[in-house]
């Protein structure tokens, strides 16, 4: 585990991501997504999610949220996306987060906190919950 | 002497052996080795085929067999076997990549990119395993 946290932790030097070509920029989302689940057990000890939430299932979140951009195919817009992307995982690795930050974005996720409320939002629209989940559907 | 020095470049370790048969074969532009010397080359060629296509541990293809599974939400009865390949399993590249993510934690081991990229199977995967173990 220590050896995985150091090769995830030499990555950390954010330089401007200028892909030449999709296929280059398909290349660096798969480097961000290694580097990012090779963080993972870092971040469960500096948050203390062991009882929680297993490595599997942040690795599951961290997946599906760079599916939901999976039909994405200028590499400008996947860069952009990149970026955004490295600068949150340098803001969890680094601490800037909080505990309550990491389980509402990542472990509830993001249907969580309307679908699994008790009855009383059992019984809201369609719309509102689409609302709630991008601005565009 | 020109001969025997054209027999031995790759084989420095049979240069005696070479040297007695080339003796007697003097003149002959063969390439394959006398045939005294033929019996040091299968030992050599199984140490090396020894680190290539050894199969991997049954234990360890049902460890990858499981996290294969899980990983591409598989029923349990699923026919998964170690010539499956993820792609015909319904897996694109980034459930490949999360694949080796998950062997990466469940063994404690670290893949290069180059053989990552070179895994299609699970008996690739198995076999990659047991040779980063080793280690």
């Amino acid at each position: 585990m220590g050896e995985r946290a150091a090769a995830a932790s030499l990555k950390f030097v954010t330089v401007q991501a200028n892909s030449a070509s999709l296929a280059e920029a398909r290349a660096r989302v798969f480097e961000f997504f290694k580097t990012t689940c090779r963080s993972i057990p870092t971040v469960m000890e500096i948050y203390n999610l062991q009882d929680v939430v297993n490595e599997s299932q942040l690795r599951s979140a961290v997946s599906s949220e760079i599916r939901r951009h999976a039909h994405i195919t200028n590499p400008k817009v996947i860069d952009m996306l990149l970026q955004k992307g490295t600068e949150e995982l340098h803001n969890i690795v680094q601490h800037s987060k909080q505990r309550h930050h990491i389980i509402g974005q990542y472990v509830v996720g993001q249907r969580g906190l309307v679908h699994d409320l008790g009855t009383k939002d059992e019984g809201t629209s369609d719309f509102l919950k689409n609302f709630y989940r991008s601005n565009y559907f | 002497m020109a001969s025997i020095t054209r027999a031995s470049v790759s084989m420095p370790s049979l240069s005696a052996s070479v040297n007695q048969s080339q003796r007697r074969i003097s003149g002959m532009n063969s390439v394959s080795f006398p045939v005294s010397g033929r019996s040091m080359i299968p030992s050599l060629r199984l140490q090396r085929g020894l680190q290539v296509c050894c199969a991997a541990k049954q234990e360890t293809v049902d460890k990858v067999v499981a996290i294969v599974k899980k990983q591409l939400a598989l029923p349990a009865d699923a026919a998964v076997t170690g010539e499956s390949k993820f792609a015909a399993l319904g897996a694109d590249s980034l459930d490949t990549v999360e694949i080796v993510m998950g062997l990466e934690e469940e063994f404690d081991i670290t893949v290069e990119e180059e053989s990552a990229q070179s895994i299609t199977t699970v008996q690739e995967a198995a076999d990659m395993i047991e040779k980063l173990v080793e280690k």
